[in-house]
């Protein structure tokens, strides 16, 4: 099919079965994404001793779940801290990521390359090989039981550096000149210039490290004793005990806990799927 | 604008991270604890007691995930900052036992109380003739029976069954492939087999530990028994399979008719409004038998208060603290003489669990159980698909027990040089 025919016939049944076809697949395939979602907050509207009743809606919903998670087992601050950390880890790890990379892309120094291979290659390094000398590190420190025991060791992002830097080479070195030429230094050419252009990338670093530290378990789990810094991953993990798992309850809270995730991906998805598609191609 | 921002992080940042402690006078005794929320109450409760009577000493109990209570501790262990006192379960204690990261309690006079424990869970405490913890909480497993399944195949739930043969005989009766109810499901691996297998006469070690017993003949017998549930009588509904419904699920459905479980499923299943009893575990040619499971309370080696930590052991371990624990949560007392404190009307389960800890058999007390759970769990598996005979899969699985049981070996001998 060639672009003129396209003009000339405008209708054509052909293309009205493709797209058809083309939302059937798409929808199918929307609904096996949500269903484990919609499961989650029919269990969490369930009474608890009949989340495995089978049927899709609860016979009698209840929002007592959703009361008990906050009011029993403490979820208010599990958010709080859940929030202090993913925000301030994200924010900080793409502040530091893109310096980093904005050096590596458009700087000189001594050895660049070769200290750039060095960094990549860390990431090689199973990341479960860092717990325990981090650990050992943080204690030393004296930093136990504290937010920055949480968020300070995640803040060299080896990923986040790598994309950045690839993506800032693809800004034409003469725009960076011509910046120079009118008086602008290292700042003015990071903030003003190369951080917006690569802002879709720059946004998706941040969502991608939101998510993670949104999510981490185990090292929060390890450098805390005190349930007033548990983060919502360790608060999850208390609704299985030994031998029973409280389904409705940490049903309940988790259909909260992807809240923030969810709308922070809901108004950065524009950045989100330009940044995904933006560092695929070099041109 | 970018730096407003940025100063705003960092005063955040700085502002939450300069949270005081408060500094405690006495004796301070860390204790990470994997209580659910009901039995921490108790526990609480119990600690305001054990504050009462011992002025200068302060317990502190911080509640840990149980999923996140192993990694955990490792961590701890190797950057030397355990707490005094943690909750471990039984399988556990061994390992962390024999790489020396636990205090011997017998110095401190635990030796007092020894005689008061249910020896059984005890037992989980005790490797190479040295103390290493107090049981705070012993169970083994049970035969759960559906009352309205047995009354609608015309059985009578006041007369479960009391062999493996009348075991049979009552599941055939019970199981309708059509209506999908089965008269048992069940799990596989290798805990969950152990009332099978001891019920048989088997093991899984040799009593003098030195050698694998699951290819002996007992053992060989009480699995083959349990294959057969499945493969030959046709009364077990597939629940150990992937993607098959568990067994407790079944169980809380009605498609299963009997399952193992123990007192910690009673509660869950009175709230689903189930109608269910509970019996002993079939005799087989070796007479009754069942599986021990529990917890410990362990103290670390680098505890600076071993002495006063033992004391909050055994005061937990403790004839009064046991019946208080037995009577508000329905749970086994470790200390036999708690036993006439029951009140059996309001726990009418209870005393059949505590009936079926007479025929408790503990795992050997090895550092590498966990691993030969790994090992033993694939061909049991083999063997229950019918890919492999039983005696063929059991021999295998003896010969990876077998480097299980070297590997320690060689540890034990590192850690005494």
């Amino acid at each position: 099919m060639t672009g003129s025919e396209k003009t000339k016939r405008p209708v054509q049944p052909g293309r009205w079965a493709r797209t058809a076809v083309l939302y059937v697949v798409l929808s199918a395939a929307a609904i096996v994404v949500l269903f484990p979602f919609a499961w989650m907050i029919m269990t969490a509207l369930k009474q608890p001793g009949t989340e495995f009743d089978p049927e899709f809606f609860p016979k009698q919903p209840t929002l007592e779940n959703l009361k008990r998670v906050f009011t029993e087992f403490g979820f208010v601050r599990y958010f709080l801290n859940s929030s202090i950390v993913a925000v301030s880890s994200a924010l900080f790890a793409t502040l530091f990521a893109s310096l980093a990379a904005y050096a590596f892309a458009f700087k000189n120094f001594i050895l660049k390359e070769k200290v750039f291979a060095v960094i990549i290659a860390s990431m090689m390094v199973p990341g479960l090989m860092y717990v325990v000398p981090q650990f050992a590190i943080i204690n030393r420190l004296g930093w136990m039981n504290t937010y920055r025991a949480m968020i300070v060791p995640h803040l060299a992002n080896v990923f986040g550096l790598f994309l950045l830097r690839q993506y800032m080479t693809t800004i034409p070195k003469s725009l960076i000149d011509a910046a120079r030429i009118d008086g602008a230094n290292d700042f003015q050419v990071y903030g003003r210039i190369v951080v917006p252009l690569a802002l879709p990338v720059v946004a998706t670093l941040f969502l991608l490290t939101f998510q993670f530290h949104w999510s981490n378990f185990l090292w929060q789990l390890i450098v805390t004793n005190k349930e007033s810094l548990y983060t919502v991953p360790v608060g999850l993990s208390m609704f299985k005990q030994q031998h029973e798992q409280l389904y409705a309850l940490k049903m309940a809270a988790s259909a909260v806990s992807i809240v923030p995730i969810s709308v922070i991906f809901v108004f950065a998805q524009r950045y989100f799927i330009e940044g995904v598609t933006k560092g695929a191609i070099k041109e | 604008m970018r730096y407003l921002v940025l100063a705003v992080c960092v005063t955040a940042l700085l502002a939450c991270t300069c949270a005081k402690e408060a500094v405690k006078e006495g004796v301070v005794i860390t204790v990470w604890e994997t209580y659910n929320s009901e039995e921490r109450a108790v526990f609480l409760e119990l600690v305001d007691r054990f504050h009462e009577v011992n002025s200068g000493i302060t317990i502190e109990a911080v509640n840990i995930p149980f999923d996140g209570l192993e990694p955990k501790i490792l961590t701890s262990l190797a950057t030397q900052t355990a707490p005094d006192v943690a909750r471990v379960d039984v399988g556990f204690l061994p390992k962390i036992a024999v790489r020396g990261a636990l205090h011997p309690l017998d110095e401190y006079g635990v030796e007092s109380i020894k005689d008061e424990i249910r020896p059984v869970a005890l037992s989980s405490c005790v490797l190479d003739g040295k103390t290493y913890g107090m049981p705070d909480q012993v169970n083994g497993l049970c035969l759960f029976f559906n009352v309205d399944l047995f009354k609608a195949a015309g059985l009578d739930p006041e007369t479960p069954p009391e062999t493996w043969e009348e075991f049979v005989e009552y599941a055939k009766t019970i199981t309708d492939r059509d209506k999908g109810v089965f008269g048992f499901g069940m799990r596989n691996s290798l805990w969950w087999s152990l009332p099978f297998i001891y019920s048989f006469g088997g093991d899984i070690l040799t009593p003098d530990m030195s050698r694998c017993a699951l290819a002996d003949e007992g053992a060989v017998a009480g699995f083959q028994f349990k294959v057969d549930l499945y493969a030959k009588h046709g009364v077990e509904g597939g629940a150990w399979r992937s993607g098959g419904i568990r067994d407790d699920m079944g169980f809380q459905n009605g498609k299963y008719a009997m399952i193992f479980n123990g007192p910690w499923a009673v509660k869950g299943l009175q709230q689903a409004g189930i109608d269910f009893g509970v019996a002993l575990i079939p005799s087989g040619p070796a007479g009754h038998a069942t599986n021990v499971g529990g917890n410990n309370l362990v103290v670390f080696s680098t505890s600076e208060h071993p002495r006063e930590a033992t004391k909050f052991l055994m005061f937990i371990a403790s004839r009064e603290s046991q019946a208080k624990w037995a009577n508000e949560l329905g749970q086994i007392p470790v200390n036999v003489l708690a036993d006439e404190l029951i009140d059996f009307d309001s726990h009418p389960y209870l005393g059949v669990f505590m009936e079926q800890m007479k025929y408790a058999k503990p795992r050997p007390q090895i550092g590498g159980y966990p691993e030969i759970e790994n090992d033993v769990n694939p061909e049991m598996q083999a063997a229950l698909d019918g890919k492999k005979p039983v005696l063929a899969a059991m021999k295998s699985a003896c010969e990876k027990v077998g480097v299980v049981l070297a590997d320690e070996e060689a540890l034990k001998a590192s850690f005494k040089e």
